[in-house]
């Protein structure tokens, strides 16, 4: 008997494996690409439109300066800014419901935080990387809600994923910068500076050397050009890094954007599928990315240096 | 008027408002009662946590203070059984000795009552038997005896009488 159920079941599987395999070859044939291929026409309602890429984002209102990312970044912001209003209005000791669910986000990130930062310096980091986090995903998983890009307006298209709008990528990175360097003066004071403008070894090996002790004071004269040239060094590094978080994450969700309309294009049936759950994991990952790696370099400009 | 890759400065300007706007928004409202609650429920289990120890150690101390008590409690009760029983032997004894001793009066009193009684019936009935006798002697002899040997008879047989119970006695 439990062999029959599993035949029965083991056939079911079969089924459904050929018939999303011939979906898949159905949806290939009747698009553009694949028509071309056999040389048949394509079938109307497979044909979508071929995949345009403009870096730049559009506007949908043309007499309006306001781009169809801004609209998705004012959507994030509604949406997240709504959840986190709606889940702590008369919170309650014993947690139900997305409350519940809000303090899992907010104790998940305040471990992630705490455990390299510590308490007290997590306690500073906690509210901006958790909230580059929230936005980036925010912004990526919008996105993926089926229809989201459909919608035109103008011939425009109405929304777009905002982290594939340069200006966002390197709006947080400005913004993580500026918090980074922020900390590292709260934390260390004027001293601080000296993570860039090291002369301090420079400064004693000059004087040894003209107070008599030529020996010791040229051994340590090379130390001080190392020195020097590490804090110039450090000044390029904190610059780049704004450079590279705006790239990663624009390159990333930009790529992502367009393999999933390629595929669309290709493929118009079950195969994006596949694409959309890599591009949910992606986002989550970029947003990781961006949040961990602003919450290390604030944990390197806090740390104290022995 | 697009920059490079589409960075314009008014987008950029904007999109930075935009995340300050989110910032200050999720810290105020989503971030802030989140970890106070947080904290307080850390606080509140602590403490609660701290109460059940401290309330473990209160019954603890209680119990071994009720324990004393009771076995201290045993100790007196098994000492004033033992005084009682002590004192209800001396009281029983007590009260044998009176009872006997009462008793015993009351034997004596019974006879001296009975033995004056006695005299006075005897005394009594002598008397009577003294002038039945008479009576009787006068019927039946009449005036065979003279009266002066009669009496004398008498005095000699109750003088008999007399010693015969002051033996007795």
């Amino acid at each position: 008997m439990t062999g029959k159920r599993h035949r029965g079941s083991l056939l079911k599987i079969v089924v459904l494996a050929i018939a999303i395999f011939a979906m898949i070859i159905i949806s290939f044939i009747g698009s553009e690409i694949g028509s071309g291929i056999i040389g048949s026409k394509p079938i109307s309602f497979l044909n979508v439109e071929a995949p345009k890429y403009h870096p730049a984002p559009e506007r949908p209102f043309h007499h309006l300066p306001i781009t169809n990312t801004m609209i998705t970044a004012w959507i994030s912001i509604v949406v997240l800014g709504g959840l986190f209003f709606i889940g702590t209005r008369n919170m309650k000791l014993v947690p139900t419901g997305l409350q519940n669910f809000l303090e899992l986000i907010v104790e998940a990130a305040a471990n992630f935080i705490e455990d390299p930062a510590g308490e007290r310096h997590g306690r500073w980091f906690f509210s901006v990387c958790t909230t580059i986090f929230l936005f980036i995903v925010a912004n990526a998983w919008l996105s993926l809600i089926p229809g989201f890009e459909t919608i035109h307006i103008n011939g425009e298209p109405f929304l777009r994923n905002a982290n594939t709008d340069l200006n966002i990528p390197a709006a947080l990175a400005v913004v993580s910068f500026c918090y980074v360097e922020y900390w590292g003066f709260k934390a260390k004071g004027v001293s601080y500076l000296k993570t860039f403008f090291h002369f301090g070894p420079l400064w004693q090996a000059l004087k040894l050397m003209f107070t008599g002790n030529i020996k010791a004071g040229a051994g340590g004269l090379l130390n001080g050009l190392v020195a020097v040239f590490a804090g110039l060094l450090e000044i390029l590094s904190h610059l780049i890094r704004m450079v590279s978080f705006t790239f990663r994450l624009f390159g990333n969700m930009t790529a992502g954007m367009i393999l999933v309309m390629i595929m669309l294009f290709l493929v118009p049936w079950v195969l994006p599928i596949v694409f959309y759950g890599m591009e949910a994991f992606f986002g989550f990952v970029q947003a990781m990315i961006f949040g961990g790696l602003t919450l290390g370099f604030a944990c390197a400009a806090v740390m104290e240096e022995e | 008027m697009e920059g490079f890759l589409g960075l314009t400065l008014p987008s950029f300007i904007g999109q930075l408002i935009n995340f300050l706007i989110l910032l200050g928004l999720l810290t105020f409202f989503g971030y802030k009662p989140i970890r106070r609650m947080l904290d307080e429920r850390a606080n509140r289990i602590k403490k609660s946590m701290e109460q059940a120890e401290a309330t473990k150690q209160e019954y603890d101390r209680a119990r071994v203070e009720v324990e004393k008590r009771i076995s201290k409690a045993r100790d007196e009760g098994q000492s004033i059984v033992g005084q009682s029983e002590q004192a209800g032997e001396r009281i029983k004894e007590e009260a044998r000795q009176g009872a006997r001793k009462e008793a015993q009066a009351i034997v004596d009193r019974t006879r001296e009552e009975l033995e004056r009684d006695r005299d006075k019936i005897v005394d009594e009935l002598r008397k009577e038997f003294v002038d039945m006798a008479i009576l009787a002697a006068e019927k039946v002899i009449s005036e065979t005896l003279d009266k002066e040997k009669h009496r004398q008879i008498i005095e000699k047989t109750l003088e008999e009488s007399a010693a015969l119970r002051r033996n007795e006695s």
